[in-house]
């Protein structure tokens, strides 16, 4: 038997995996890009048109007007504009801080074994359906409100004038607490995903200049994240702008302007929930239009965050990548 | 040889001690306001877990009497019929978020990748675009799913599929872009000098480091169409009995606990809150999961 | 607590007397009510007699095609309409119905958009509405298909005695011009209770809602010089008023808050177990909402029509003022035979005696009249497939 000498195998051309060509993979990411921008002009055309009815027959008066009382006919969206501004500053006033400072606390704080459990836990506010924190403000909230927590504010600062009226229970303060809390998880977990990846570089330089550890938070830290606090801002006040449910069982869902933060109010989401199964014909084609100048404060609200003293230039991590 | 009292102060000595001095005082009004600063930071974290912790107990103590194994096997029954469940539920529930995952989150993660490599002008009208759809209320985007699906083809889990996507979406462009903004520039630079294609830097390089916030964003944007009402309202109908295709009306654990909690009869109420805490205990496990995964990622890197 | 559902057949169903029919109507009525009240007849009862052909109907109802039906409505209605829905099934496994209470006005909006198979309303279809239906639709058949009583609640820590209030003085309270309980109004009804000086605060929908109809619709009725702000599903309240949405958060409101005196469907003052005033009725009894007492206010006037639905504030004695119908929605002409065929018998045998109307009191509503129930089964026979066949039989 003879011994067959195999020829060494012939060395296997070096292949690469094949990844998409650049071009190719541009053009992925355009479509994408495209088909999300259609779906916005998709929703933007549909409002418009259920809208169109309310604006032929009534003019756009209305959506300055006081007096909400489709009975009659008076279909003044004032109050609800206003509401809807109010109730989201409370939230957004309370968030950012908090947020932040729960942010900070998460990222840099606590001890690292700590941080993945309690970060899990504020995120675990997320969890919650809407309609339970509005049940659980409206049975459990509402009457301490009412016994204590207004009366002590109304004496420690009614001296601002915010705090007037009777005591209620419902109305703009607690569902301005209650979205607060809505919106807390999300201003925490994003902030805190973006704070914590400041460059290290950027934080120790800090420290051997002889800063404290709030001076590096304040001076390093929280200005090299900006651009995604901006982000973790603008998710946050969106959420805050359209919770609908929560908000209607507890904001008093009064139809006229608010006179002090006790007072009860509505918002423009609250006003289509509550209408919206019930109501037929120019009242419905109001309701599209109210859920349309929501879309245009949503887009002025925006167009503010961006402007704001969060400029584009400066040394946040988001402009470094650009 | 000189007396200490009447040695001529050497001007440098002084200016040290000055110097010494302020930057003693510096210090320790500095440390000062770093432990205040520090313990209101602290504080906020209290404040933050103080209320989950009295909603979370009050969701407990309400649902978990209405958790038996009827709950989790049977669907739902009238008023005054025992034995009833919400199996029904949980199956629409599982049925339409997977799909909105389905379509959201790669189309999501895809154009937030579009926006963290791209500055032009299209694509800050496009981050502008996806911030403002944020604030969309959420029965508005209900409306939108009826006019657009319900109204040509009905109710259907589909329909309800396509709203929560489109509450999804904007969240996950957001928080994807941002997480990829994080990556250090070095790393891509890195990459492409070793002559990789955009594709595979984004695959090997940008999707793996940014995964952690990633995997943030992509969770509450699933916690958040978990828990989303409204949008199902408008386009599932909702279903006594239990269904699997979604062409037809579904039910859902929202709109479950929605209706179930406006009911007059105590023990379906119970079923409601049941049902609440079930949501809340999924998000949890799904949050817990996903930062195992994340860890055990981050682990395999290195 | 939930009582065994147990579908009691009517002991009349053979061969008796008319006398005897009505005397058992009655006695199942008052059987589940809370009013001691029961009336006895030896001649034909107000509420009218049942069809001698009830039975042969209802078994045919059981024999519908098999399938599956979605339909969509009226909030009020649900809990009745998935019970008796289930019970259906129980006995014709075939034929599924699927309904949701997403709300009469969504209800209608489905039923024109033609994406349910019958909707269900507290008010019917206005003029408007129907001209919202395609014309090749054809028209639409409304039916009642249960009756139920608003009950005005109250939560008054102190006052043990049961309210007797009036339509002048509900209409005082609920348009903000009474705004203490111990207003001279108030306290000339209910003499030697002593109130207190405490504000009022009226709990009222915040949504649109047919309870609120068929409240206003009775001040309107009980008190038409004073009560201003008009019959309708979305009133204008004063700014005093506290507004939450559905009646599950009024009752919540008014639970939580003292001193509140609020509007609430029946059903939820009997499971919440409120105090509820004895309203004024127009022959000038204070009556306490009930079972019996809103079915004696229905027979006083059983020819109902989607055009003429209002019976608040009817004649008789024992007559609860605040109550209403709630109305199924249908087309005439069904476009399949199939499905027109299960819709109009799933009704005919939920709007019926021996039938899903059984199951009513369970679950705190009020069964339908019986010449409401002849005059539906009479509707529901001019319902015809696309060749022109009548689809109900017997």
């Amino acid at each position: 038997m003879t011994v067959v000498d195999t020829p060494a195998a012939a060395p296997r051309p070096a292949r690469r995996r094949w990844s998409l060509p650049d071009n190719g993979y541009r053009a992925v990411l355009a479509v994408a890009a495209a088909a999300v921008a259609a779906l916005a002009v998709w929703f933007l055309v549909s409002m418009i048109v259920q809208a169109r009815p309310a604006f032929s027959t009534l003019g756009f008066s209305w959506i300055v007007q006081k007096t909400w009382d489709p009975t009659h006919g008076r279909y003044g969206l004032l109050p609800f504009i206003l509401g809807t501004f109010e109730v989201t500053a409370i939230a957004v006033v309370l968030a950012v801080p908090i947020g932040l400072g729960t942010a900070l606390a998460l990222a840099y704080l606590v001890p690292q074994r700590a941080r993945a459990g309690l970060s899990t836990t504020v995120e675990l506010l997320a969890a919650i359906p809407s309609v339970v924190y509005g049940l659980w403000g409206l049975i459990v909230l509402a009457p301490v409100f009412r016994s204590t927590v207004e009366p002590f504010l109304t004496s420690v600062l009614g001296w601002t004038g915010l705090f007037d009226g009777p005591d209620n229970g419902v109305g703009l303060l607690l569902a301005g607490v209650i979205l607060f809390v809505m919106i807390l998880p999300t201003m925490v977990a994003i902030s805190r995903d973006v704070l914590a990846v400041v460059p290290n570089e950027q934080v120790e330089g800090a420290i051997a200049l002889g800063a404290t550890r709030w001076q590096v938070l304040r001076k390093v830290v929280v200005p090299g994240a900006r651009s995604g606090l901006l982000g973790a801002f603008t998710l946050a006040t969106g959420r805050a702008l359209g919770e609908t449910v929560a908000v209607a069982l507890v904001i008093g869902n009064s139809p006229y302007i608010a006179h002090s933060l006790k007072s009860p109010a509505a918002t423009i989401p609250s006003l289509i929930v509550n209408n919206f199964g019930e109501s037929t014909g120019t009242e419905l084609a109001v309701l599209f239009a109210a859920g349309l100048v929501l879309l245009v404060i949503g887009i002025a609200v925006n167009s503010v965050a961006r402007w704001l003293v969060w400029s584009a230039a400066g040394s946040d991590v988001g402009a470094a990548t650009r | 040889m000189t007396t200490v009292a009447d040695a001529p102060v050497d001007p440098t000595v002084e200016r040290r001690r000055a110097v010494q001095q302020a930057a003693t005082a510096s210090l320790r009004r500095r440390r000062l306001g770093s432990r205040v600063a520090l313990g209101l930071c602290w504080a906020c974290l209290a404040v933050a877990v103080v209320p989950l912790v009295a909603v979370v107990a009050y969701v407990v103590a309400k649902g978990l009497p209405a958790w038996n194994l009827d709950f989790f096997t049977h669907s739902t029954t009238p008023e005054g019929i025992a034995g009833g469940g919400v199996w029904n539920a949980i199956v629409g529930t599982v049925v339409i978020t997977t799909i909105a995952i389905a379509v959201a989150v790669p189309l999501g993660l895809t154009v937030g990748l579009f926006l963290a490599e791209s500055d032009g002008r299209p694509a800050a009208a496009l981050r502008f675009t996806a911030d403002v759809m944020t604030g969309i209320p959420s029965i508005t985007i209900g409306i939108f799913g009826y006019i657009a699906i319900v109204r040509n083809f009905g109710y259907s889990g589909l329909a309800g599929s396509f709203a929560i996507g489109f509450v999804m979406l904007p969240v996950i462009v957001r928080a994807g872009e941002t997480a990829f903004r994080g990556v250090p520039r070095s790393l891509n630079e890195a990459a492409m000098a070793l002559g990789a294609r955009r594709a595979t830097v984004a695959r090997r390089v940008v999707v793996p480091t940014a995964l952690p916030g990633v995997i943030t964003g992509v969770l509450l944007a699933i916690a958040r169409g978990l828990g989303e009402t409204a949008p199902l309202l408008l386009t599932i109908l909702g279903n006594e009995y239990l269904q699997w295709n979604p062409t037809k009306p579904m039910e859902s654990l929202p709109t479950l606990i929605y209706s179930y909690s406006q009911q007059p009869f105590a023990d379906l109420v119970q079923v409601a809150w049941g049902a609440a805490l079930l949501l809340v205990v999924v998000v949890l496990i799904l949050s817990i999961g996903s930062r195992v995964l994340a860890g055990r990622l981050r682990k395999e890197r290195r | 607590m939930t009582t065994p559902n147990v579908i009691r057949t009517v002991r009349g169903r053979r061969a008796l007397p008319l006398a005897a029919l009505g005397l058992a109507a009655a006695a199942l009525l008052a059987a589940c009510s809370s009013s001691s009240s029961t009336p006895t007849t030896t001649t034909a009862p107000p509420g009218g007699t049942l069809s001698s052909s009830n039975a042969a109907f209802l078994a045919a109802d059981l024999q519908a095609p098999a399938g599956s039906l979605n339909a969509a409505g009226s909030t009020f209605v649900q809990p009745f309409f998935t019970s008796a829905f289930y019970a259906y099934t129980g006995k014709n496994p075939g034929l599924q119905v699927n309904y949701q209470g997403t709300g009469s006005g969504s209800g209608i909006t489905a039923f024109e958009a033609g994406t349910v198979a019958f909707a269900a309303s507290d008010v019917p279809m206005s003029a408007s509405d129907l001209a919202k239906v395609p014309a090749s639709s054809g028209p639409v058949v409304q039916i009642p298909d249960i009756l139920g009583g608003v009950s005005v609640s109250y939560n008054l820590p102190g006052v043990s005695t049961r309210l007797k209030l009036d339509g002048a003085t509900l209409a005082g309270i609920f348009d903000g011009s009474i705004t203490t309980w111990n207003a001279s109004q108030i306290t000339a009804l209910n003499p030697g209770v002593s109130l207190p000086a405490h504000a009022i605060v009226p709990e009222v929908r915040a949504d649109s809602s047919g309870t609120t109809y068929i409240f206003t619709d009775y001040l309107a009725s009980a008190s038409p010089t004073t009560w201003k702000l008009g019959t309708s599903k979305t009133i204008a309240w004063p700014s005093s008023a506290e507004q939450t949405p559905k009646n599950s958060g009024v009752a919540a409101s008014i639970k939580s808050t003292p001193y509140s005196i609020g509007y609430v469907e029946l059903s939820y003052a009997i499971q919440n177990k409120f105090t509820y005033a004895a309203v004024k009725n127009a022959a000038g009894n204070y009556v306490v909402p009930s079972l019996a007492t809103v079915a004696a206010d229905a027979d006083q006037k059983v020819g109902v029509s989607p055009t003429d639905f209002s019976i608040v504030n009817q004649p008789g004695a024992t007559s609860y003022p605040i109550s209403g119908y709630s109305w199924a929605i249908l087309l005439q002409k069904q476009t399949s035979a199939t499905t027109g065929a299960q819709v109009v018998k799933v009704l005919d045998w939920t709007t019926h005696t021996g039938g899903g109307q059984d199951l009513a009191a369970g679950l705190d509503y009020v069964s339908l009249p019986p010449a409401v129930q002849n005059q539906n089964r009479t509707q529901l026979l001019t319902v015809t497939g696309p060749s022109g066949q009548t689809l109900l039989t017997k």
